[in-house]
């Protein structure tokens, strides 16, 4: 049977087809069939490279898992990958392309402070959901920016994790704290040192050493001569701190040392001349992360190590990246699951709502009122030499 | 706490006495202050490093290669920072084409080598606590350099036609010796200098890419407190910083001792302008 196409037929088709598009009827259509566009800020190469590139696995990881089970609602997740190189003006760049050209659904990055402080305003104007791991304080504020949501601790965080081993478990009440003359460096020994002494330690010797500095044995021996009991380290500059530790040894000095997660880099381990050297040395880490006293992981984390066996390569990165970068991707994605929508409103909205979402990292709650959702709890100290594919002992000590 | 001092102080004040020494020589047959003295300190340390972590060189191959390589390194600014900006040495555009071939060198070595701190093995491994080779083999390195650098200039033609050059180049030039090669084997030697400062203290500076920048700065001091041109006030000069700035480091700490320093520095040369040992430059009229 055939059917000749009448040209009133024609008409009234186009009028119909004209009409329904006119209502909306065709646009939820495509909606629901695009994929799902995740901006991802990434500082992949440059001297500052390496968290990136870890979440970046988990990133890669979490997508191809997403869509090999058909995606999400049967839209494709698609990351939209821009290399920011640690530079803030590449990172600025990048999102202002990703809201007024990609027209991406959220933004994922970026993964340091120096770029995310320059870009969080920018995607507060363009009212894009941001997920972030970056520590500095400021970048979290729900009423300056109600789209921005932290994934990892804070820098309060962490001078809480650090402070609460060093006065409960390590029972140091003489604190030695010492920074580095970057402005990170000072500040963060500065927080430090006030948050001591308001918990009524005493904070006996407090410096900023320049991380060329060839010998550390003058400030080593005053914080000696002080009667420190405890060396709270805020640097990121493994030179210093190998220095730091060779200089303890020399001194036949057992102090812990206790800060920042760089006490943990491998960079350390090359640079000091004994490997005991390393030992009584304990850095910010993660309960996820942390391995207990017969090598396991907790159930979670032993699970997702399982599924990566093979896929992810976590020997020469950290695992907290790895599982950062797959919580990062499947928050997003679970949003646009639970909601129905990737609008920028429903998104935001459904993250207000969470409490205890499962990631693999941490178990993340926000309200409208606090967006830092990384539990408090779940940031531990580890035994900075006991790495092993990214994980770390847990500190003694934990229950 | 006082053989710390002198240990510690005395190491990397001949480390900052031989930067001082290749600024010297650099400046000897060309009047150029070159920024790219401190570079070839820290390319000492990171080339020893990779020849000797990396590649597993043996200790004395390790140091003539690491030499020749900084030695290439002082050719190449002499062709590229200095030859083209002689012409106009009063406009001091050497400054600028000096220190953008430093901040290349910087920047190329942060981005092939590493921007953290890297390793530098232990040389000889004799000594111990403030006896550690770390401490003492900076101060012989010195000590051989100046020697090295007496022999050549005392009693070699080669050295005498740098003294003729270094004290009137047109007057060297219209006896016959040949300035431009004279003044290209000194910048080969002073990157061979340069180099010994990095190798020979790689054990206290480590073998990293931010070294350039402190050399250039700490290597300066001594030349200007010894006077410009002058070896034996560098190296005067370069010891006594190092032991003032270890002695601060001890009495006031580190961020404080970099201000103790450059006080110390600003008031010598403030009483003698032309440095400890210079003279006033007589000016023919």
């Amino acid at each position: 049977m055939s059917k000749t196409i009448s040209r009133r037929g024609l008409v009234l088709g186009g009028t119909g087809l004209a009409a329904a598009s006119g209502l909306g009827l065709a646009a939820p259509a495509i909606a629901q069939s695009d994929p799902i566009r995740i901006g991802w800020l990434a500082a992949l190469t440059g001297p500052s490279s390496a968290p990136a590139i870890g979440f970046n696995r988990g990133v890669a990881w979490a997508t191809e898992t997403l869509n090999a089970a058909g995606g999400v609602k049967g839209r494709k997740v698609e990351i939209v990958t821009r290399d920011t190189q640690g530079d803030p003006t590449k990172a600025v760049n990048a999102t202002q392309e990703m809201i007024s050209q990609l027209k991406v659904h959220a933004i994922w990055g970026p993964t340091n402070s120096g770029e995310s402080l320059a870009t969080t305003a920018i995607m507060a104007r363009g009212k894009m959901p941001n997920i972030h791991p970056c520590v500095v304080n400021s970048l979290i504020d729900p009423k300056k920016y109600p789209n921005a949501f932290r994934i990892a601790p804070s820098n309060i965080q962490w001078d809480d994790a650090v402070r609460g081993y060093t006065l409960t478990i390590a029972k140091a009440r003489k604190v030695a704290v010492i920074g580095d003359t970057t402005g990170y460096g000072v500040t963060a020994a500065n927080d430090s040192a006030a948050g001591f002494q308001k918990d009524g330690a005493e904070v006996v010797y407090k410096a900023n050493i320049d991380a060329t500095q060839p010998d550390m044995t003058p400030d080593m021996l005053r914080a000696r001569n002080a009667g420190a009991e405890a060396i709270v380290i805020w640097s990121v500059s493994t030179g210093m701190i190998a220095r730091m530790l060779n200089t303890r040894a020399k001194m036949g000095w057992d102090v812990p040392f206790i800060g920042h997660p760089s006490l943990s880099s491998g960079e350390i381990g090359q640079l000091i001349e004994r490997p005991e050297n390393w030992k009584k040395v304990y850095c910010i880490g993660y309960r996820s992360c942390s391995y207990d006293a017969n090598g396991k992981l907790p159930p979670r984390s032993e699970e997702l190590v399982q599924r990566l066996s093979g896929k992810v390569n976590l020997q020469d990165t950290l695992f907290w990246w790895v599982a950062c970068g797959i919580d990062a991707v499947n928050i997003i994605a679970d949003a646009v699951k639970e909601t129905g929508s990737s609008s920028s409103d429903a998104i935001i909205r459904h993250w207000n709502t969470l409490k205890g979402w499962p990631g693999y990292y941490g178990e993340y709650s926000y309200t409208p009122e606090d967006h830092n959702g990384y539990p408090g709890k779940d940031v531990v100290m580890s035994d900075a030499s006991s790495g092993r594919n990214g994980t770390f002992a847990l500190a003694p000590g934990y229950g | 706490m006082l053989a710390s001092i002198l240990a510690s102080g005395l190491a990397v004040g001949a480390i900052y006495a031989l930067i001082g020494i290749t600024y010297n020589t650099m400046y000897a047959t060309s009047r150029v202050m070159s920024f790219t003295a401190g570079q070839l300190g820290m390319l000492g340390g990171v080339f020893g490093s990779l020849f000797m972590l990396r590649l597993g060189l043996p200790l004395l191959p390790a140091l003539v290669l690491t030499l020749a390589c900084c030695a290439l390194v002082g050719v190449a600014t002499e062709f590229v920072a200095v030859r083209p900006v002689l012409k106009s040495l009063d406009q001091h555009l050497y400054v600028l084409s000096t220190l953008a071939l430093a901040l290349m060198i910087q920047h190329a070595t942060a981005l092939e080598w590493s921007t953290e701190p890297q390793p530098f093995p232990k040389l000889l491994g004799i000594g111990d606590g403030i006896w550690d080779e770390k401490y003492w083999l900076p101060v012989a390195a010195c000590a051989a350099t100046i020697l090295g650098l007496e022999f050549l200039y005392r009693r070699t033609l080669v050295g005498r036609a740098f003294l003729a050059v270094a004290e009137d180049n047109f007057a060297a030039r219209a006896l016959g010796l040949p300035e431009r090669n004279l003044r290209i084997a000194s910048y080969a030697l002073a990157g061979a200098i340069g180099a010994l400062a990095g190798f020979a203290g790689g054990q206290l500076l480590l073998a990293f890419f931010a070294n350039g920048a402190l050399l250039n700065f700490y290597g300066f001091v001594p030349v200007a407190l010894g006077g410009l041109g002058n070896n034996r006030g560098a190296v005067i000069g370069g010891i006594l910083l190092g032991l003032f700035q270890q002695a601060a480091n001890f009495m006031v700490g580190g961020i404080f001792s970099s201000v103790a320093v450059f006080a110390m520095f600003i008031l010598v040369l403030l009483a003698a302008p032309q440095g400890m040992f210079g003279a006033p430059a007589a000016r023919r009229v």
